[in-house]
């Protein structure tokens, strides 16, 4: 949601305590993923006041980053399309089709 | 005397010959949210009453915020909260009533907190308990465990009967309870998405011992699912002590281990000369897997 914009930089979140009473989660999830956000700079903490979206979020992301993230993502689509026996080109070929049809 | 909400210390209990309880030790802190998984008849239910002090250890020792469970005192026991799996309600009472037999021992007693979760849950003050389903009665058993405030929430299979929406609600109740109240919890179910969600620390009774105790995280860090691929020779000399599981078709083998490292994931690839890669299992793929 940050880095699709739906978050913009300076948009305040809801508290751990809200966010996990309302989707009936421990907390200490919560937290965690705002403290994974906040390691990977996407998530301001501020003193007494809720964490809020970091001014340089959506740039700030390096590529290699950006790559670790979709990483699991990849290793299963591989790992599926291995399974059933595709051959290399024809994942690719799939994978560039879907690019298109996404990007019109 | 200890900061934690229940301590165990090679925890026994057998019934005649048969050990329901087998030397189990752990602690529950303040905050903690303990979710106990178990087959029917694992023992689940036994060890929420040991650590209760409903019946007596065969062996070991057990205690509540520092008292002998077999012994708690009255200022204890006022800060506990128990939902039973049989609902101890009295039948000839309305809802009403029952709440104010149980909240007249309770000098904390948050008459407004419950007429609110009353309210909310769709508890009707004037029904009649023997014209309650069984669901209804669940969700007033909740109320009655929650209304002092209590500072230990044990809850034996709490949701079994409720519908999905009173589920929820009760989550929510039980999330909000633990995070203000600063309360510790424990609580058994099979709905095991649900121990995912609420636990952040997940207990799995198998055979009397705790196959697992520790936090959630580390146990699906422990216990994946390895795709190797490599040739059916190569696949029939696999040998992992720390599997579970080996299952293999042609290139293919998935094998399921428990004390996993990340960096085994290399050794295994130079050993063999094999791909693999790790999958993360759901709380309930791996009880399976356990059970297996």
């Amino acid at each position: 949601m940050v880095a699709s914009g739906q978050l913009a930089p300076g948009a305040e979140l809801p508290s751990v305590r809200d966010l996990a009473v309302k989707h009936a989660v421990n907390p200490m999830t919560i937290s965690k993923a705002y403290s994974l956000l906040e390691a990977e700079g996407l998530l301001e903490r501020n003193r007494g006041r809720p964490m809020t979206v970091a001014a340089q979020a959506r740039s700030a992301s390096p590529l290699t980053k950006r790559l670790q993230q979709i990483q699991p993502l990849v290793e299963q689509t591989v790992l599926a399309a291995k399974q059933l026996e595709l051959s290399e080109p024809e994942l690719l070929k799939s994978v560039r089709r879907n690019w298109e049809n996404d990007s019109e | 005397m200890s900061d934690s909400a229940v301590q165990a210390s090679h925890l026994s209990k057998a019934f005649g010959a048969k050990q329901v309880i087998d030397d189990l030790s752990f602690a529950v802190s303040p905050g903690d949210v303990v979710g106990v998984l178990g087959k029917n008849g694992a023992g689940k239910t036994t060890l929420l009453e040991l650590m209760l002090g409903f019946t007596p250890a065969s062996g070991g020792a057990v205690s509540v915020f520092g008292h002998d469970s077999r012994r708690l005192p009255g200022n204890i026991k006022a800060r506990i909260g128990f939902v039973p799996q049989q609902d101890e309600l009295l039948e000839q009472l309305s809802v009403a009533d029952q709440l104010r037999v149980i909240a007249s021992f309770y000098s904390q007693w948050d008459a407004e907190f419950i007429g609110k979760l009353c309210d909310e849950w769709g508890v009707i003050p004037g029904a009649r308990i023997k014209s309650l389903s069984v669901g209804e009665r669940q969700k007033l058993s909740i109320l009655l465990a929650f209304g002092h405030r209590p500072d230990l929430l044990v809850l034996d299979e709490p949701v079994a009967s409720l519908d999905p929406m009173a589920r929820r609600q009760f989550l929510e109740q039980l999330v909000e309870t633990s995070v203000e109240g600063n309360c510790a919890v424990v609580f058994s179910s099979h709905i095991v998405s649900d121990i995912e969600r609420l636990a952040n620390r997940i207990w799995i009774l198998k055979d009397g011992r705790l196959a697992w105790q520790g936090d959630l995280d580390s146990l699906k860090e422990s216990i994946v699912r390895l795709h190797v691929r490599g040739t059916p020779e190569v696949l029939a000399s696999l040998e992992i002590p720390e599997a579970l599981s080996i299952r293999r078709d042609g290139d293919f083998a998935t094998v399921v281990v428990r004390d996993w490292k990340p960096e085994s994931l290399e050794l295994l690839r130079k050993k063999y000369s094999v791909t693999v890669q790790a999958e993360s299992l759901s709380l309930e793929e791996i009880f399976l897997e356990l059970h297996r």
